[in-house]
């Protein structure tokens, strides 16, 4: 064995991934395009954390409409506010929702491959 | 007082840089000794099909059985220990348990059965074990070698566990159970006590085309291949490519090239790691002979697994992350990333 390198989680480099923050909307039928999804997020930064909250960097790595899964990409800094935000959306246009936090990693590649969703029967 | 509350999951990611014909790179062992694979994802730039010898071989990873109901005092049934556990290569685990939750059962093909109780369940099994390294709500990991000469048939220890199993703490789970030599013929007489179903495993093939990928994968920082890699497995890639975007920043890791396709195939179900091993090998092969620069193999372990390499202990936290990559490049040379969560004591 040459070159053996170990290197622990470095915070400088950490990303933190949630995966398939899913808001659970009161009516079904309401459609969020990827940009009102991201939106949506941010206006519950703001109304969280005010100005700093919203200036908070994210991304939407990939959304489905169908099913508004996403992927969120945030620094591991942001994870907490960003958490507690989608956390206390309660309400989209008027109607009920809440988010739902599927897997959270500081690997994107981590994600996907989860064996809780092996499903066999 | 005040508590950081921007503790983020944490991770361990070991880099290794070896190379195939060095006889002490740890890959062969790490390989072997994770014995319960739940997938493998294969990316290979510049190549638009498998060859016959590598599909062959993606699709030759044998057949697991899922096992509903079954006692874990099965596993120390005469006929299954002479059958299956005396002969070795029969791998089990427990299926839809949740480690930290439940109760986990481990069979590993050196016929160690491993089980991760909780404090209640512990004391009723009466049979000695350690308290779980991370101390999740009172845990106990108890570990049997149902070969050693105490554990046979009549004996003292065997029979202790066996009135521990049947009548004292009668566990029953989903069993997930895969033999190197086919369930079927081996495990006759235990499967025809149960209900049961034969499970192949899932091979998923997509090709790829104009691929945004780094220009040289072996000179990126560790964080940004996995990234990268992950990026591709979820189909991400796809949107990748604006650093100004609203939706995400998120762009290709380094200098970059577009491949014309990209060959991502991924199998996933009970996988046994001799069949990654001749993966391995057949995609350096594949490697020689192709104009693909490099390929990357990754192989997540399951989430609830009871044990990690070297059969430590394995827990979940907030992510029970336990996977392994291989970058291979042509000629010998590769490059491991092997990444544990906090609550996995593997130390590779």
């Amino acid at each position: 064995m040459k070159g053996v390198s170990t290197q622990k989680k470095s915070t400088g480099y950490q990303r933190v991934v949630l995966k398939n923050s899913a808001p659970v909307l009161e009516n079904e039928s309401t459609r969020l395009s990827a940009v009102e999804f991201k939106q949506f997020i941010i206006t519950g930064l703001k109304i969280l954390y005010g100005e700093v909250g919203a200036a908070l960097t994210f991304d939407v790595l990939k959304y489905d409409e169908d099913s508004r899964t996403a992927f969120l990409r945030v620094p591991s800094r942001g994870l907490v506010k960003l958490w507690s935000s989608l956390t206390l959306l309660g309400s989209y246009q008027d109607q009920a929702c809440a988010f739902r936090i599927l897997q959270v990693s500081p690997f994107l590649l981590a994600l996907t491959g989860n064996s809780r969703e092996l499903q066999l029967d | 007082m005040s508590v950081d509350v921007c503790e983020a999951p944490h991770c361990q990611l070991v880099c290794e840089n070896s190379s195939f014909l060095d006889e002490e790179n740890s890959l062969v062992s790490l390989v072997q000794q994770l014995h319960f694979n739940y997938k493998v994802s294969l990316l290979i730039p510049d190549c638009s099909s498998a060859p016959s010898h590598l599909d062959s071989v993606i699709n030759s990873f044998s057949s697991f059985v899922l096992i509903k109901n079954m006692p874990v005092s099965e596993f120390i049934d005469k006929d299954f220990l002479e059958t299956a556990v005396y002969p070795g290569s029969v791998c089990a685990l427990s299926y839809r348990t949740r480690i930290g939750e439940d109760n986990c059962v481990a069979l590993m093909p050196n016929g160690r059965l491993r089980l991760s109780l909780d404090r209640h369940s512990y004391h009723l099994l009466g049979i000695e074990g350690k308290v779980s390294k991370f101390r999740s709500k009172g845990r106990h990991i108890v570990s049997v070698d149902l070969t050693d000469s105490s554990m046979a048939p009549g004996g003292r220890g065997y029979d202790r566990l066996l009135s521990g199993l049947t009548c004292r703490l009668p566990l029953t789970s989903d069993f997930l159970l895969s033999h190197q030599q086919g369930v079927q013929s081996c495990l006759k007489s235990l499967l025809s006590r149960y209900d049961w179903s034969e499970l192949r495993p899932e091979v998923s093939t997509k090709v790829l085309h104009q691929l945004t990928c780094p220009s040289d994968l072996g000179s990126c920082d560790a964080y940004s291949v996995m990234d990268w890699l992950g990026a591709v497995d979820a189909g991400i890639s796809s949107s990748i490519g604006s650093s100004s975007s609203f939706l995400s920043t998120y762009t290709c890791p380094g200098p970059q090239r577009m491949a014309t396709t990209a060959l991502s195939i991924s199998v996933s179900g009970f996988l046994l790691p001799h069949h990654v091993q001749i993966l391995i090998m057949e995609v350096r092969q594949f490697l020689e002979q192709s104009s693909s620069p490099w390929a990357s193999l990754t192989v997540h372990g399951f989430t609830d697994n009871v044990v990690s390499c070297c059969e430590n202990e394995h827990g979940r936290l907030r992510g029970g992350v336990n996977f392994y990559t291989l970058l291979m490049s042509k000629g010998h040379d590769y490059k491991l990333l092997i990444v544990t969560g906090s609550h996995d004591s593997c130390s590779p």
